[in-house]
């Protein structure tokens, strides 16, 4: 009785395994793994996304591919849809695999799009959908349609997605001119009114039509390139603005983004004379209110070196280190006053300056919260004050130039 | 602490002995067990030599290799005959001592055959050891069956069994094959249950090393002894082996693997209960922390009991080598049990459930290698695991000779052929491997043999439900490994129940000079291992002495 009933206990769990067991399991050849999504608009208004496959095979090399190279390492495919989730079923008829999108990586989103019809209603469905990653990389297409950046072929990444990706992050990095933002950010971005996403764009420098072969990648300078390009400036959810150079440096400075950028500065009548490296830096934004209006301070503490000096500059001396920094300073603080001024002229707070004052003054903060951006920020005393330090002169004190010229004399 | 693991209470101690001089004379000594029926031959002999003979050769069924040497003894020449089993008795020592001193004896008393004769002869003549006077055939065919030599007198309705005589060939000492240690001593054990006892008593310089003896199974009167240390070992699981023991009814144990499958706690369990050794070394640490060794005669691999889980996990060399390096390598040897347990089975998981855990570079090389292979992840896997059982099977039962063929067909075949053809990928192959390897570094190679078992349980588990049935079954798993006890003794000791004392000598090795006290099984008022201040320390001075700083010798010339 008691074996019975332990035979039948067994047999009922064994079932459990075999009838419920693999049904969400699905094996590595039966899945087409996306890569990137490209977002253009057709006249009609409808979505045409660009899904960039990876094609394994192609990348990985390995014994039975006989070595990347002859094929592309991605394969696109288009589809359109008056939403996403339609374009992802209309997708279908052309992919033999179920699109995979736990490895996407990048959401491209054609300035177009962005311009028109804004980017909220599109990226519901990422955000939403269980495979996609909230930390995925969110870029702007410029001048060029987000298929373009899909299609065109790299040289150093062989996967596009990844040489944009990679760009990003190392540009950021190295220059602080343009900012890599991830999906959770943006739509972050796009639900505070304190605040308004920056978006990096990129665009394709050259011929984009042979940028899909794969024979241009023979060659060692490519015809075409994918670069990046300014960053899109967004108010309620639509492209207003692109800021490039060192307008979107200040950006950065003042989201306390930038890791290491170069500041030059004029010396002795003579432009760019001075390069400074910076190594650390720090931003404090912080917010009060000054005779009943709000006041922003943004203070920025920045180490460094001096990477290049292309005048005789008398680098062994304190008071001229001194006014290096000085200069470094006014340079900085005229920047960032600079970008100020155009994003309130914009009346996009791409700083954020509306979520400090939100922490500060949470009371203030609720009246004001509805005029903000397009009373309130516009008017917004900004008080800037930037200190800049000189640490290293690199592995020399004067520039032999100083020598070059005591000779002439 | 582990009184309350026993239901029954032991009723004091009966029977012990305190094993002598490293003599093998307990073999005649030992009392069979009492529920057994080793009485084939009920009643005694004669006192009719040629009767007695009769009875020995039908008893035996004139079997060539009981030897009946015939010959007349003492001063009156009387009739006598020595009887022996050919191999099992030292021939040199039989012929010196015995034969010729039996035929050449002619001590002038012994005129007529009386009971007084046999003092004689043992008093006088033999010059050997282990010499009883018996009237019982049982008794007498047991140790004539144990290797003494029994003398019979005509006329004399009692025997002389010498039980010294007992030698023969046996295999000499020789280094374990199984356990092999780069530090520690190179001696393993025997065949011979008296030559292990003595090796371990050789380590023990202790009368407090006890030994119990018993013999157990019906046809093959197997030698078993229970070995102890008397101050140290619990004396609740002393009785508890002894009970165990006893309770054995069977008609032959050829093996101690017979006695652990019938002395374990939980037959049902993967996993093994007893610990067996060929080391002399490992027995005598074991005895030290309260550990009771089960040698039975035949079989090189001595028993240990009680046994913990990690206990598998460790080796001699742990103890020889210093500290760090000991823990370093018991750290590694976990990582090595979990590898070897599931290391298919998360490969299958990922590969065909959760293929947004991989980093995408990998997944893409994996995917790559696996465009052409025709059958889903599990599969691919059970027919690579097969494939490496087969070929570990096949490289253990072959001879050494043609070993080699194994692995260049093995290596050959299934390393480069079916990756070539495209019937498994490189990354399983690689998963395979590592696996394999991972279960032969495993120390012990009872529990590597259950965790290859379970990795194909894991593996199914793995291709049902992924990783939430790797967890599942690692969760039951350890449910199980709590549950199980080892005489008593919690088998996830220190873990479950938790003893932060015995952490010193679990997954770390502490110091020897850190260690103060036994692990908690053995017997609680005999806890210090150590003395005090056992740390050593430069000497207490700490200044350089060179001859520039000596005073009167600065002449530098």
């Amino acid at each position: 009785m008691n074996r019975k009933r332990a035979v039948l206990l067994g047999l009922l769990a064994s079932l459990s395994v075999f009838m419920s067991g693999c049904w969400s399991e699905r094996q590595l050849t039966d899945m087409a793994i996306v890569s990137a999504v490209g977002i253009d608009q057709d006249e009609e208004g409808k979505y045409v996304a660009s899904y960039q496959f990876f094609n394994p095979g192609n990348i990985a090399g390995g014994l039975q591919g006989g070595g990347g190279g002859q094929s592309p390492p991605v394969a696109v495919y288009t589809a359109t849809g008056d939403s996403i989730m339609e374009v992802h079923g209309n997708m279908s008829k052309k992919v033999s695999r179920e699109p995979y999108y736990s490895h996407a990586n990048l959401i491209v989103i054609s300035d177009e799009l962005a311009e028109k019809e804004g980017i909220a209603s599109v990226l519901d469905a990422f955000s939403r959908g269980s495979q996609f990653r909230v930390t995925t990389t969110v870029v702007i297409a410029r001048d060029v349609k987000a298929k373009d950046l899909m299609t065109t072929l790299t040289a150093l990444d062989k996967v596009p997605s990844q040489k944009i990706m990679d760009t990003l992050e190392t540009t950021e990095k190295a220059m602080g001119e343009n900012i890599n933002i991830d999906l959770q950010e943006v739509i972050r971005g796009l639900v505070s009114p304190g605040k308004e996403p920056l978006i990096s764009g990129f665009t394709v420098k050259g011929d984009v039509k042979e940028g899909k072969k794969q024979e241009s990648l023979q060659a060692t300078d490519l015809p075409m390139t994918i670069e990046a390009d300014g960053n899109a400036v967004f108010k309620n959810g639509k492209l207003v603005d692109w800021i490039d150079g060192s307008g979107a440096r200040s950006v950065l400075w003042v989201l306390d983004r930038v890791e290491s950028t170069t500041i030059t500065i004029k010396w002795a009548d003579k432009k760019d004379a001075v390069s400074y490296r910076v190594v650390r830096q720090k931003t404090n934004v912080s917010a009060d209110i000054k005779g009943g209006k709000p006041r922003i301070s943004v203070g920025i503490h920045m180490e460094g070196d001096i990477g290049e000096v292309r005048v005789p500059i008398e680098l062994k001396d304190p008071d001229v280190l001194e006014k290096v920094e000085k200069e470094i300073r006014e340079q900085t603080r005229k920047e960032i006053e600079q970008a100020i001024r155009r994003a309130q002229k914009n009346k996009t707070d791409v700083f954020g300056f509306g979520e400090v004052f939100h922490q500060a003054e949470p009371k203030e903060w609720k009246k004001v919260k509805k005029s903000w951006e397009d009373s309130i920020f516009p008017n917004l005393n900004v008080e800037v004050k930037v200190e800049a330090y000189v640490r290293r002169t690199g592995l020399r004190n004067n520039s032999y130039l100083s020598d070059i010229k005591s000779e002439q004399e | 602490m582990y009184k309350n693991h026993f239901l029954g209470k032991s009723e004091g101690k009966k029977s012990r002995k305190v094993g002598g001089a490293m003599s093998p004379f307990f073999k005649g000594k030992k009392k069979a067990a009492p529920t057994q029926p080793v009485d084939p031959m009920p009643g005694s002999i004669t006192s009719n030599l040629q009767k007695n003979l009769d009875v020995i050769k039908q008893t035996f069924g004139n079997s060539p290799d009981i030897i009946i040497r015939p010959l007349k003894t003492g001063f009156a020449k009387v009739d006598a005959a020595v009887i022996y089993v050919q191999g099992l008795v030292d021939s040199q020592l039989l012929n010196d001592f015995l034969l010729e001193s039996l035929m050449k004896n002619d001590f002038p008393y012994d005129n007529q055959p009386s009971p007084e004769m046999l003092d004689n002869l043992s008093d006088v003549v033999i010059a050997l050891g282990g010499v009883t006077k018996e009237k019982e055939w049982s008794k007498l065919l047991e140790s004539l069956l144990g290797g003494a030599t029994l003398i019979f007198i005509d006329g004399i309705g009692e025997a002389l069994a010498v039980a010294s005589t007992q030698g023969g060939e046996t295999r000499s000492i020789s280094e374990p094959s199984t356990q092999s240690v780069i530090r520690g001593s190179r001696e393993g054990f025997t065949e011979n249950i008296a030559t292990n006892i003595s090796m371990v008593r050789r380590i023990i310089k202790s009368p407090d090393l006890w030994i119990e003896s018993m013999k157990i199974g019906t046809q093959t009167h197997t030698d078993v002894s229970i070995m102890y240390m008397n101050n140290l070992a619990e004396s609740d699981v002393v009785e508890e082996v002894r009970k165990r023991l006893k309770k054995i009814n069977i008609d032959s144990v050829l093996e101690s693997g017979y006695i652990e499958q019938l002395i374990e706690d939980q037959p049902a369990s993967p996993f093994p209960q007893v610990y067996f050794t060929e080391r002399p070394d490992v027995i005598a640490g074991n005895l030290l922390e309260g550990r009771i060794a089960i040698f039975v005669n035949g079989t090189p691999f001595v028993l240990l009991v009680p046994v913990v889980f990690l206990q598998f996990f460790q080796t001699p060399d742990d103890y020889y080598f210093r500290f760090d390096i000991a823990t370093a390598t018991r750290f590694l040897r976990i990582i090595i049990f979990f590898i070897s347990l599931v290391g298919p089975a998360i490969y299958i998981a990922a590969a065909s459930f959760h293929q947004e855990m991989i980093p995408t570079q990998l997944m893409l090389i994996l995917a790559s290698q696996r465009e052409t292979v025709p059958f889903p992840a599990i599969f691919e896997a059970l027919i690579m695991e097969l494939t490496f059982e087969i070929l570990r099977e096949a490289g253990l039962r072959m001879p050494k000779a043609i070993g080699s063929t194994v692995s260049i067909v093995g290596g050959l075949v299934i390393g480069q052929s079916a990756v070539q053809a495209g019937i498994v990928s490189p990354p399983m192959v690689i998963v395979v491997a590592i696996t394999a390897i991972a279960s032969f570094a495993t120390p012990s190679f009872s529990v590597a043999i259950s965790v290859r078992l379970l990795r194909f349980a894991f593996m199914g588990l793995a291709a049902a439900f992924g990783f939430f049935g790797i967890i599942i079954g690692l969760i039951m798993l350890t449910v199980h490994l709590c549950s199980l006890r080892s005489f008593g003794v919690p088998y996830m000791a220190p873990f479950a129940p938790y003893r932060s004392a015995e952490f010193g000598d679990a997954v770390v090795r502490a110091p020897w000079w850190a260690t103060k006290k036994r692990p908690a099984l053995s017997n609680p008022e005999n806890m210090e291992r150590e003395g005090e201040a056992q740390m050593p320390a430069p000497p207490q001075s700490r200044v350089i002495k060179n001859k520039s700083t000596e005073k009167g010798n600065e002449d530098e010339s």
